[in-house]
């Protein structure tokens, strides 16, 4: 063990800033995606105005979220297709 | 020339806002600018006693804003450097007694007076905030080298977008040999995390306590990095963006200088 941490010592730079900065950069990743209930509001009725331009959607069914995991995060958006808009789609 | 407000931010207390725009303020009025320097923090002015003119305090921007006095009559003349003007907070008020627009009208009056007003923004980012940058043309970043400050920073520069105010970023109080140690964060790695573009970067200086107890202007003092240091983000923000940032450095002698390139742990 102590021969391990004079080699790493030598070696390698422990250095505490390095530690800082990637935990502030992981920080502010999640800090950037956190959005106020009152813009994930207004953007999910803006993703509803345009998918409904071409779908009849459950507006009662659909589903939006942010999930986060360890190395990506997603926006979900969820929603049941009641029928298309054929004369649109075209459009 | 047309005026400029420009605030100085920084989401964190006690980074150094108050010291930079006292600072800035008397560097650009030493270039022969007409300059107020405004402190937003109602209910916590300091601004006033950083630049030593606590007690010539007669009225404040909260009279201004509700017409209660001119500007002439609330600017009070520095001390030591003509064209450099306070314009204190008032200290019984709270920060909602203003409003954004308040000081958007506030702020048409003082441009016919001044070439620059700086505005000392509070700490946070709720209603004093917003009083702050209610009128800006662009925004001074203050951050130090630690994790607190810069998380902060990065929520500030993200709300100064969103209002199209363009910042920049001031890096105070480092540390060099902190820095070499790699104890401190550099100013490189801050400018990474925060992806902006720099106005200076400023070391710790233990005269910038002793010009803060006196009153006095640290710009003044030649032999004082910082000052130097704030001297030169005032020509960069005064129509010299591309003036070289210098980086604060360990002063070593030949020996020592080897001696850290050999010795244990520092091998690269």
């Amino acid at each position: 063990m102590l021969i391990n941490d004079i080699v790493k010592k030598i070696f390698f730079k422990n250095e505490s800033k390095d530690t800082a900065k990637k935990r502030l950069q992981f920080a502010l990743v999640y800090d950037r995606l956190e959005v106020s209930d009152e813009a994930l509001k207004k953007m999910q009725n803006e993703i509803v105005a345009v998918i409904s331009r071409y779908f009849v959607i459950d507006q009662d069914q659909m589903k939006l979220n942010i999930t986060r995991h360890d190395d990506l995060s997603a926006l979900m958006f969820n929603t049941p297709i009641i029928s298309s808009k054929p004369r649109q789609r075209m459009a | 020339m047309q005026s400029k407000i420009i605030v100085i931010s920084s989401g964190k207390g006690g980074v150094g806002k108050t010291t930079a725009t006292a600072s800035i303020g008397a560097a650009l009025a030493m270039k022969d600018k007409k300059v107020a320097v405004v402190d937003m923090d109602i209910g916590l002015r300091n601004l006033d006693v950083v630049m030593g003119l606590e007690n010539r305090i007669v009225f404040n921007i909260v009279d201004l804003a509700q017409g209660k006095c001119k500007v002439q009559q609330v600017a009070i003349k520095d001390r030591r450097i003509s064209n450099l003007f306070l314009i204190p907070a008032s200290q019984s008020d709270n920060k909602d007694v203003l409003t954004p627009d308040d000081m958007i009208r506030v702020s048409k009056e003082l441009r016919e007076s001044f070439d620059y007003i700086l505005m000392d923004c509070p700490a946070g980012i709720e209603r004093g905030f917003e009083n702050a940058v209610a009128a800006a043309d662009e925004a001074v970043v203050v951050c130090t080298p630690e994790v607190s400050s810069i998380r902060d920073a990065d929520r500030v520069i993200g709300l100064l977008y969103s209002k199209q105010i363009p910042p920049k970023l001031l890096v105070n109080r480092i540390v060099p040999a902190r820095v070499e140690r790699g104890d401190m964060l550099s100013h490189q790695d801050v400018v990474d995390v925060l992806s902006i573009d720099l106005v200076g970067l400023v070391e710790e200086d233990e005269q910038i306590v002793i010009a803060t107890n006196t009153g006095n202007p640290i710009v003044l003092q030649n032999n004082s990095k910082a000052g130097q240091a704030f001297k030169r983000i005032a020509m960069r923000l005064n129509g010299q963006p591309d003036l070289a940032i210098e980086v604060p450095r360990v002063s070593k002698s030949f020996w020592q200088k080897i001696g850290s390139r050999i010795s244990f742990g520092k091998w690269e």
